[in-house]
């Protein structure tokens, strides 16, 4: 067999590199090289909060996290010339509108300017950073790789699965977040190189880590009386993680309005959390050392000091996040929900002793995944998230249902989540295969039809006729002969009855049958916006003129048809 | 007049000397100029291949009252109707995208670092990397406003020479100019290699009609042959079309040029396309 193989190679199995191909080995690339991104942050994170922890007996500690967050802006907005923004939203805006494109700095500004908010106690989270940072990455080996816009896409998507994974060693967690929030599409194409680059992200954290989950497994038997109690839970982080949206965007105009350098508002921002976290050393910083006291039930606060925390957490991280500081709300959003949970669960049983409630660790951790899913309304992500990360997956039902609620309830009152509502509010929000993603990428210059044939005033209907005969087209454009500005239309539809009427063809000049209220179109006009026009006025086509001349007309069947062929592009499963 | 050349406008008196360049090409070309007047110092022009952030230097912030009138006034004094563009889209709250599809942009020799690079002997990096990525031609301009009468094309044979060339029959089919040529002679080639490119490139009736004069230097320095070039010529010339590596090894003529020609340059990059077909 080997020796007939020998003889005859082409008989041999080939293998194609064909494009599937060449995204799996890019996913595979960019998932260790924004694994490594977040495992670098990671342990920058844990030498910075050393080095801090031991300033912190001083009377000016509270300092700290100020002087971090105005070194942080500095960072950002001086030497890497960024602009402000939590880094997930922009991966978003750049996939939804420019098909992935994103600048080489942004693979590292993030990294380090969070580094030195969070590692001086501001309280915000590494993963929006990492995300930024592993999507940036898979953007530049696109670009060096000279791949297409669809490609590029998913390996952005690849950059930001490796690193949620790797900063969660939680791989599943990763592909999901990518297609839930990212990407906004589940196709095959980018399932399978995102889902590679996840694992491959993974690994780069069990290498140097080993094989740790962030919080310490515990088993609870779950009940019935649990999976109802998560409903109450999702209401109770429903509130919250509105709360919470709603405190980090006031706090964005509220610092607006201070007339401070960007540092300077962000050294303000964050000595308050200092002196905040004077009151409750757990809301600065990530706070997983909160969480991870309460899953396994040794937080020794009081119900009153849980609820009270839960106000000082979303305090502090408007403080960070609102006045400038670096970071992103993964974290923070995991704290609140904790202790959300916790109080959910003390405030249950001194109520109703007597309901058999499996343990206030188990509540913590449901309550992380309402505050997840509330403001990232991303129920599969928070869901794959809490049960990776905590190693238990006995809790799913209830973690289904807390999930559902909080998503439902939050959506009711914040119709788009955090990292979208601002995208959305300004209708940057294109996803691929929806009305609006299809017209953002057809492009007025690929519509304009430049075939109609231009009249002049003085012209009697007798020549016009003879325009008429040449031409294939109903508009024709009337322009000033000498200066060649446009005046108006003449609509073959409107005058047909003159057309046929030969008594006329020496007695009416173009002049007396043009229509010189058009509405027009200009560069820049926004497709959507032209069609709007369109189907109020009950228009099939526009004309399109630059500095008063006449350019081409656009017609809403050559619009539908381009707009048509897109939307084949943007929904095949072909990368 | 549906081709539209952008400028960011800088309200001093060596951003009003770079504007009247604008002016000067579009009233030449027939073309519209778009101004953007920037509220920020930095902005995104996504390309097809690349994003180029460019951060502009702060004096393109200077006096915002005033920067619309003084541009109009510029513009109309040339019976030239100015649109302004406002940004719509922001990648971040001081990040806003500018597009880039334009037929022509112009831009100072640099225009993210300090004015007083503006000399010769000096393309900041934003310029050169909008070069790169952009499909529309880059018009950069001498330091101060001077007029041009004639078009010279520096053509070695390369893709992005063929490039210029269509460039410079553009121009000269819309201003009625001359184009002249300017080759210096290397590796052994001769006239006819160049022309029978020329030939192969669909550019030989343009060459006929609008081509008069052919410098063609088989000797002599590259430097000194360019004293032949008229002050008063609008330059064009393709960039970038050799590897980095061979730049640093052998020098790249578009450096020599720039460095050397006080001359209004016109640079087509290796995406430059010839819309004006």
């Amino acid at each position: 067999m080997l020796k007939r193989l020998c003889k005859r190679p082409s008989a041999l199995p080939r293998i194609q590199l064909d494009d599937r191909l060449i995204l799996m080995l890019a996913g595979v690339m960019v998932g260790i090289a924004s694994g490594l991104a977040a495992l670098v942050l990671n342990r920058s994170l844990e030498a910075m909060l050393e080095f801090v922890h031991s300033l912190r007996g001083h009377s000016w500690a509270f300092m700290l996290p100020g002087a971090g967050a105005a070194a942080s802006a500095i960072f950002l907005d001086y030497i890497m010339k960024e602009g402000a923004g939590h880094g997930v939203p922009e991966v978003i805006y750049s996939v939804s509108r420019y098909g992935g494109l994103l600048r080489l700095r942004s693979s590292i500004s993030r990294l380090i300017s969070s580094c030195l908010t969070i590692g001086s106690g501001g309280s915000a989270g590494p993963e929006a950073p990492v995300v930024m940072s592993g999507a940036a990455i898979g953007s530049n080996i696109a670009k060096l790789f000279k791949l297409n816009d669809r490609q590029r896409v998913t390996l952005v998507g690849c950059g930001a699965a490796g690193a949620i994974a790797s900063i969660f060693n939680a791989p599943i967690a990763g592909l999901v977040f990518v297609l839930e929030v990212v990407l906004g599409e589940w196709s095959t194409v980018n399932i399978v190189p995102v889902a590679i680059a996840a694992v491959a992200g993974t690994e780069v954290s069990r290498f140097f880590n080993g094989n740790q989950i962030a919080f310490s497994h515990v088993s609870f038997n779950i009940g019935v009386a649990d999976t109802v109690a998560a409903v109450g839970l999702g209401l109770a982080t429903a509130i919250f993680s509105i709360l919470l949206t709603r405190a980090l965007r006031s706090m964005h105009h509220v610092s607006a309005k201070v007339k401070f350098p960007v540092w300077g508002r962000a050294a303000i921002g964050g000595c308050l959390v200092g002196l905040l976290g004077l009151l409750f050393p757990d809301v600065q910083g990530e706070g997983y050392h909160a969480i991870r006291e309460m899953i396994v039930g040794d937080y020794s606060g009081a119900f009153q000091v849980a609820a009270i925390a839960i106000f000082a957490k979303i305090l502090a991280t408007s403080f960070t996040l609102g006045w400038g500081g670096s970071g992103g709300i993964f974290a923070p959003s995991l704290v609140v929900g904790s202790f959300t949970g916790l109080a959910f669960y003390r405030g249950v049983t001194f109520l109703w002793p007597s309901i058999p409630l499996v343990g206030e660790g188990c509540f913590a951790l449901l309550g992380m995944a309402g505050l997840i899913s509330g403001i990232l309304q991303a129920p599969l992500t928070a869901i794959f998230l809490i049960v990776q990360i905590t190693g238990g997956y006995e809790v799913i039902l209830p973690l289904i249902v807390v999930s559902v609620v909080s998503t439902t309830i939050s959506h009711y009152f914040e119709p788009a989540s955090f990292y979208m509502k601002d995208l959305v509010d300004r209708g940057q929000l294109l996803r691929p295969g929806t009305d609006a993603r299809v017209l953002n990428d057809l492009s007025l210059g690929e519509l304009i039809e430049k075939d109609c044939l231009a009249v002049t005033p003085h012209m009697t209907l007798r020549e016009f006729v003879m325009v008429v005969k040449r031409s294939a087209r109903n508009h024709f454009p009337v322009e000033d002969p000498e200066t060649r500005a446009f005046l108006g239309m003449v609509d073959l539809n409107k005058v047909r009855p003159y057309l046929f009427d030969t008594i006329m063809y020496d007695a009416v000049v173009v002049e007396q049958i043009m229509d010189r209220d058009v509405l027009s179109i200009a560069y820049g006009d926004e497709l959507s916006h032209i069609l709007n026009i369109m189907d109020a006025k009950g228009l099939f086509s526009m004309p399109l003129v630059v500095n008063r001349r006449f350019v081409g007309m656009i017609s809403k069947a050559t619009l539908l048809d381009k707009y048509r062929k897109e939307l084949m592009v943007q929904t095949t499963d072909n990368p | 007049m549906d081709t539209q050349l952008f400028h960011i406008f800088r309200n001093t008196p060596t951003g009003r000397e770079t504007f009247l360049q604008s002016v000067y090409f579009c009233t030449m070309m027939g073309v519209s100029p778009v101004v953007y007047v920037p509220q920020h110092t930095k902005f995104l022009m996504y390309f097809e291949k690349d994003v180029v952030q460019v951060d502009l230097d702060g004096s393109y912030l200077s006096s915002p009252e005033t920067a619309e009138k003084h541009a109009r006034d510029l513009a109309e004094a040339e019976d030239l109707q100015l649109g302004f563009f406002k940004p719509k889209n922001f990648t971040a709250s001081t990040l806003p995208d500018i597009p880039v599809d334009f037929d022509f942009m112009c831009c100072p020799r640099s225009i993210s670092d300090l004015t007083s690079k503006i000399g010769l002997g000096y393309i900041g990096s934003r310029v050169r990397r909008i070069i790169q990525a952009a499909h529309f031609p880059v018009l950069i301009t001498s330091p101060s406003f001077r007029k041009w009468s004639s078009v010279t094309v520096f053509f070695g044979g390369s893709k992005n020479a063929v490039n210029a060339l269509r460039l410079g029959i553009r121009i000269a089919r819309k201003t009625g100019m001359r184009v002249r040529l300017f080759t210096q002679v290397d590796g052994g080639k001769t006239r006819d290699d160049y022309e029978k490119v020329i030939l192969e490139s669909g550019l030989g009736d343009d060459m006929e009609r609008y081509v008069d004069d052919w410098l063609l230097f088989f000797g002599g320095k590259f430097e000194e042959n360019l004293y032949e070039v008229p002050h008063d010529s609008l330059i064009l010339m393709g960039a970038y079309g050799h590897g980095v590596i061979r730049d640093i090894l052998f020098g790249s003529k578009m450096e020599t040029i720039q460095s050397v020609m006080p001359n209004n340059l016109m640079v087509a990059g290796p995406h430059y396309l010839d819309r004006g077909v």
